[in-house]
């Protein structure tokens, strides 16, 4: 089991360097440098900044520096904002998305499982047929329609709930349900699939056969084997509601890492680009760890692949 | 001698009832209702956009300045926009570039994944652990991000380059195209990735069957057994899983025109009109009801049919 | 009645009294900033976010009446030039102090100016201040020596500037936020991070209290400034709301009190709304927007066909049916309110004429269009951006029977593409720095300048517009500037002007404002009404 844990941190460990490599050869290979300016610069200050910020170095080299401050936690400058460094972007904002997109994730689940069960129970019924209707128009409708309409329904016009931003717990609320309501779709139909699958297997018939209540057949049998497959898209679900918040970010004038994103790559701030894209790519690296290890306790075929 | 007329008949009767598995899963979609719509929308969107130009009462850069912003009514069924263009038939032609997109981002994943997983699939061993490795470290990448990087890239690096070189005929095909060919390409490399992984899987389990080894032992070539024996068996789950992942081409489509990386104007596609019209939408909100419904009404469809499929195809499987 | 209860009573009643007495509620003014500020520091800002922030926040020897634009006194409290226009003296006032005590000083300018140059601070908007003596040179990297440029403090509360050439325009330029005082001390100790709230040190009649990376800022009332007693909105509440609609739902919602990115879709719904047609203001803007053509490339390095496609386009129509925002068409480059622009009355450049516009495209060689290339029309990413080049592409092709590609990119490669090798056709606004032609026909269209995209070149034209630097009898720059425009938008068309901007404005009944045309407006000068 030991074993298995350790070659699972040393892959993730690899999955994440060479996601740094594509991302910062990706970078570099897009046109235009975060020093562009309207009016162009004198190439003695441009010389200047590009040996502040090690731009003049070839390209291995600033690479390697690169690597050598994430060692250190040290994602580097940002090229835009001067008194800000991409460890402070990150820590600043990062926390709100992450905030975000936790309940948005919760409405999800919330909402999907229900869902996928009772449509699972009822398989072609109408009650499935609505439980998947209202599932896919959960993941239909795109939340760049839906964000403005509920700010307006439930901001401006009925005065329920903040228009905007940032704050306590009332300014969550719409851009959760914004963001959660697509994913939602997905979780549900997948608890229905699963849980279809499951209702099917032996060892329902005979539990069944043993006489117990259809109820307790489904709650303790049957949904704990169901949720088996649905966690290991948990993981990475979570980790893409903190990627899809670009939008809902944006909508609402969320400061969060999502909105914050799409501004350094107008910017063409490499080091914020890098630094969010690694944030990110760590974070679902990080999430397909946990749910393998999870796995792995659960179900002792997988620790021998 | 009756007797054997008799079992003649029994056998043809029984003959004609073994269907095979594909008859079986069409009759079981005819009975999911929700599918059995589902594909009947598609089938309407592929005719719409064919015959776009038959269909729409109007071109779809076709517009009347003093017109614009328009509410639905006689003459503009749905509405105008900011230029007087008629939103039905924007919207019609819209379905092009979204069916494109939806399809061309499926197949070409498609094409990749499968190739790739069927490769590791059936080479096993270190090659299939390395290949996997590349997988999942492909999994590590946000695709979000990714597919932004890469538009940024393309528009960037071929908006304006000369002719005759390859970045010029990227560029010329990407313009004949309205734009959409980078898009394709984009959302391709991005989105491979669960196709190679179901591919392979499949391949694995079919691998170690007994048909599979009695072609062997029958002398077939390693091509030909892929091709005569693996492919067909897996062709249908996969394409099937392609199909549910459609719906979020299009959204991806939606979501970089939103955000300025999809579509040259004026070719109309329902994301870049929804990015229009957002702005808008407190005075004018037909500008976004519509393609929104448009887009909503798709996925619907796409993905009510693609869980027939699967349901259809064989209610116990895991995908 | 017992003693402890009459006790009681009283202090309960006094209690009631005080609570009832209007605490000092404090005037809260909540503005946008739609963006988080990339800086705060004088010598780097350049957009017109930080621009408004710094206004706040920092004083400069001379200032801008928001609404005449003249310069007035502000640092300084006079000041005059030598016969010979090359040696600026300015006195400044002696009563005022930094934040942290110490007295706003010439040394403070004088080290505000070299720092702003001083090729280690990259400064963008250096390149304004060359008019200085030995300026390039060591903003280049020229001269390592701070002392050779033109600046001198020659007294605690006298600054000397020393210029290249005489310029009418220089008290404009002193009071640019890049050559204002800057705290040497304070900067030297923290370095990058000197703008923090914390570790911020300003001289302004605001100070910066609070700020919450890309959420928003808080500026309060300066109470030792010398107008401190004039000025009434104590806080200034700074959002940071990117999405106009997401603004506009805000200041519908009573949340926002002054709105400057209106939705154009929402113009109509406004005007027709009995509240907000009341809230809404249409400003002046001292900007342009045009598209400019490459001259170089081909097929718009034929004036004929660039006086086609700037034929071709019925701005009239676009401000009308798209804009909504009441804008000025234009067909000259400089706007109202420029030293030195051009009234329309005079009919130079091309305005919409289809005949015109078809007669052109034939005598350069392509009669209703035929063997017109497909050429390209480039602009930065933005929706309204996105919208005017659809119009336009729109009107040319059906006026001009040719076919026009778009593209986008966003604005950083945009500029990157723009200084390199221009598109065919490229969008761009340009706003003033100072209102005076100068900074428009000079710095922009001289064939030397860097910005000189459309790389447009006439030796006439360099000619006049860098005399008219020089002269002093405005009524013969005037003369100057109208040739000059005629050369460039007309003659030779090296670009169509499209139109002259304005700014849509919303604001709340209860605030009392001005509006500056080029943008920064005094907040100390803004009441709110009670009520």
């Amino acid at each position: 089991m030991f074993a298995y844990i350790i070659r699972r941190i040393f892959w993730a460990a690899i999955i994440l360097l060479i996601l740094s490599l594509v991302t910062f050869t990706l970078m570099h290979m897009i046109p235009g440098g975060p020093f562009d300016r309207e009016k162009k610069l004198p190439s003695e200050i441009i010389a200047n900044l590009e040996a502040y910020y090690h731009l003049d170095e070839p390209f291995w080299k600033q690479y390697l520096n690169y690597l050598g401050g994430i060692l250190h936690f040290d994602l580097g400058p940002s090229f835009t904002s001067r008194s800000r460094t991409v460890n402070d972007i990150i820590r600043q904002q990062a926390p709100i998305s992450a905030q975000l997109g936790l309940f948005a994730f919760f409405i999800a689940v919330a909402l999907g499982i229900p869902l996928g069960i009772l449509g699972a129970l009822k398989q072609n019924t109408a009650i499935d047929y609505t439980c998947m209707w209202l599932a896919i128009l959960g993941v239909s409708l795109p939340n760049m329609a839906l964000g403005p309409f509920l700010i307006w329904i439930f901001g401006l016009k009925l005065g329920w709930l903040p228009i905007a931003r940032w704050g306590g717990i009332s300014h969550m609320i719409l851009p959760a349900i914004t963001l959660g309501t697509a994913y939602s779709a997905i979780i549900a139909r997948l608890t229905r699939a699963s849980m279809l699958q499951v209702i099917r297997e032996d060892y329902i018939r005979t539990a069944r056969a043993k006489g117990l209540s259809e109820r307790i057949v489904m709650l303790h049998h049957a949904l704990k084997n169901a949720l088996i497959p649905v966690t290991t898209v948990l993981g990475p679900i979570f980790a893409i509601i903190i990627t899809g918040s670009m939008i809902v970010e944006q909508i609402f004038a969320i400061p969060g890492i999502g909105k914050y994103f799409v501004t350094s790559v107008t910017n063409r701030d490499y080091p914020v680009i890098m630094g969010i894209t690694l944030f990110f790519g760590a974070l679902i690296v990080i999430a397909n760890l946990v749910v393998d290890i999870t796995y792995g306790f659960l179900d002792p075929r997988i620790r021998y692949e | 001698m009756k007797i054997r007329v008799k079992e003649k008949e029994e056998t043809s009767k029984a003959k004609v009832k073994e269907t095979n598995l594909w008859k079986d899963a069409l009759h079981r979609l005819m009975r999911n209702r929700m599918a059995t719509i589902g594909g009947v929308i598609v089938i309407a969107l592929c005719i719409t956009a064919i015959f776009a130009p038959l269909v729409a009462p109007y071109a779809y850069d076709e517009g009347n300045f003093w017109n614009n912003y328009a509410k639905p009514g006689k003459e503009y069924w749905l509405g105008a926009d900011f230029m007087g263009r008629d939103l039905l038939s924007r919207i019609i032609y819209g379905t092009r570039v979204s069916l494109s997109v939806g399809l061309m981002g499926a197949t070409v994943s498609f094409v990749i994944g499968i190739i790739y997983g069927l490769i590791a699939g059936y080479a096993g061993g270190k090659v299939d652990n390395y290949m996997m490795r590349l997988v999942d470290i492909g999994y590590g990448v946000p695709t979000l991000l990714f597919i932004i990087l890469l538009m940024v890239y393309f528009k960037s690096s071929f908006a304006s380059i000369q002719p005759g070189t390859l970045g010029g005929m990227l560029s010329s095909i990407d313009n004949a195209l309205g734009g959409m060919f980078f898009i394709f390409i984009g959302i391709g490399i991005t989105s491979w990735l669960g196709m190679a992984r179901l591919a392979r899987g499949m391949t694995l389990s079919l691998k170690e069957k007994e048909f599979i080894e009695t072609a062997r032992a029958m002398g077939a070539s390693n091509l030909r057994i892929i091709s005569r024996h693996i492919l067909p068996n897996i062709i249908g789950p996969c394409i099937i899983s392609q199909t549910l992942t459609i719906p979020t081409y299009i959204l991806y489509e939606a979501f970089l025109s939103f955000i300025g990386l999809g579509v040259n104007p004026p070719t109309p596609s329902w994301g870049m009109m929804i990015s229009e019209g957002y702005q808008g939408m407190r005075s004018y909100p037909h500008l976004v009801l519509f393609p929104a419904l448009a887009l909503s009404i798709t996925m619907f469809a796409f993905n009510f049919l693609g869980d027939g499929l699967r349901d259809a195809l064989d209610p116990h499987m895991k995908l | 009645m017992k003693k402890g209860t009459i006790v009681l009573g009283i202090i309960t009643l006094m209690c009631v009294s005080i609570l009832a007495l209007p605490v000092g509620a404090k005037t809260v003014l909540r503005w946008n900033l739609s963006t988080e500020p990339p800086t705060l520091d004088p010598a780097l800002a350049t957009d017109t976010t930080s621009v408004f922030v710094d206004e706040q926040l920092f004083l400069g020897l001379t200032d801008f009446n928001d609404e005449t634009n003249e310069v007035i006194p502000e640092l300084a409290k006079n000041w005059f030039a030598s016969d010979d226009g090359l040696v600026w003296t300015f006195i400044m006032r002696d009563d005022v102090k930094w934040t942290d005590g110490k007295p706003v000083t010439a040394y403070d300018v004088e080290y505000g100016v070299k720092r702003t140059l001083n090729p280690a601070t990259a400064s963008d908007y250096a390149y304004v201040l060359y008019v200085i003596k030995g300026a390039q040179d060591y903003n280049t990297g020229e001269v390592e020596d701070a002392s050779v440029v033109g600046v001198k403090a020659v007294g605690d509360y006298i600054v000397r500037f020393e210029l290249n050439h005489p310029a009418g325009y220089f008290p404009a330029i002193a009071g640019m936020w890049i050559a204002r005082p800057q705290p040497q001390e304070t900067i030297e100790k923290w370095g990058d991070k000197w703008t923090m709230p914390e570790n911020i040190v300003t001289n302004g009649h605001y100070m910066l209290k609070e700020w919450v990376h890309d959420d928003y800022l808080v500026m309060v009332k300066n109470p030792d400034s010398y107008e401190a007693d004039k000025v009434q909105i104590d806080e200034i509440y700074c959002m940071m709301v990117t999405e106009a609609s997401t603004a506009q739902s805000l200041y519908e919602g009573g949340e926002l009190d002054v709105q400057e990115i209106v939705p154009l879709e929402d113009m109509d719904r406004i005007k027709a709304d009995a509240v907000l047609s009341k809230e809404l203001y249409i400003a002046p803007r001292l900007c342009t927007y045009y598209y400019g053509f490459n001259n170089e490339k081909f097929p718009f390095d034929n004036p004929l066909v660039r006086k086609a496609f700037s034929s071709a386009i019925d701005r009239e129509t676009l401000i009308a049916t798209v804009l909504k925002g009441e804008q000025k068409p234009a067909t000259t480059f400089s706007c109202p309110g420029i030293f030195g622009w051009v009234d329309p009355a005079e009919e130079i450049g091309h305005p919409f004429n289809v005949e015109k516009a078809r007669a052109f495209l034939a005598q350069a060689g392509y009669p209703g269009g035929e063997g017109f290339p497909v050429v390209t029309l480039m602009f930065n990413t933005s929706e309204s951006h996105r919208k005017i080049a659809q119009v336009i592409q729109d009107m040319c092709q059906r006026v001009l029977n040719v076919k026009i590609n778009l593209a986008n990119q966003e604005w950083g490669v945009y500029l990157k593409t723009c200084v390199e090798d221009a598109p065919q056709i490229y969008r761009l606004g340009w706003c003033a720095d100072y209102p005076d032609a100068n900074n428009w026909l000079n710095d922009v269209f001289n064939s030397k300048s860097e910005s000189n995209y459309a790389n447009f070149s006439n030796p006439e034209y360099d000619k006049l517009v860098e005399e008219a630097a020089r002269e002093f009898d405005p009524a013969k720059r005037i003369e100057m500037y109208k040739k000059a425009e005629r050369i460039l938008c007309d003659t030779d068309a090296g670009i169509a002007p499209i139109y002259w901007y304005t700014r849509v404005v919303l604001t709340k009944p209860y605030v009392e404002r001005t509006y500056a045309p080029m943008g920064g407006e005094h907040i100390k000068d803004w009441k709110i009404l009670p009520g």
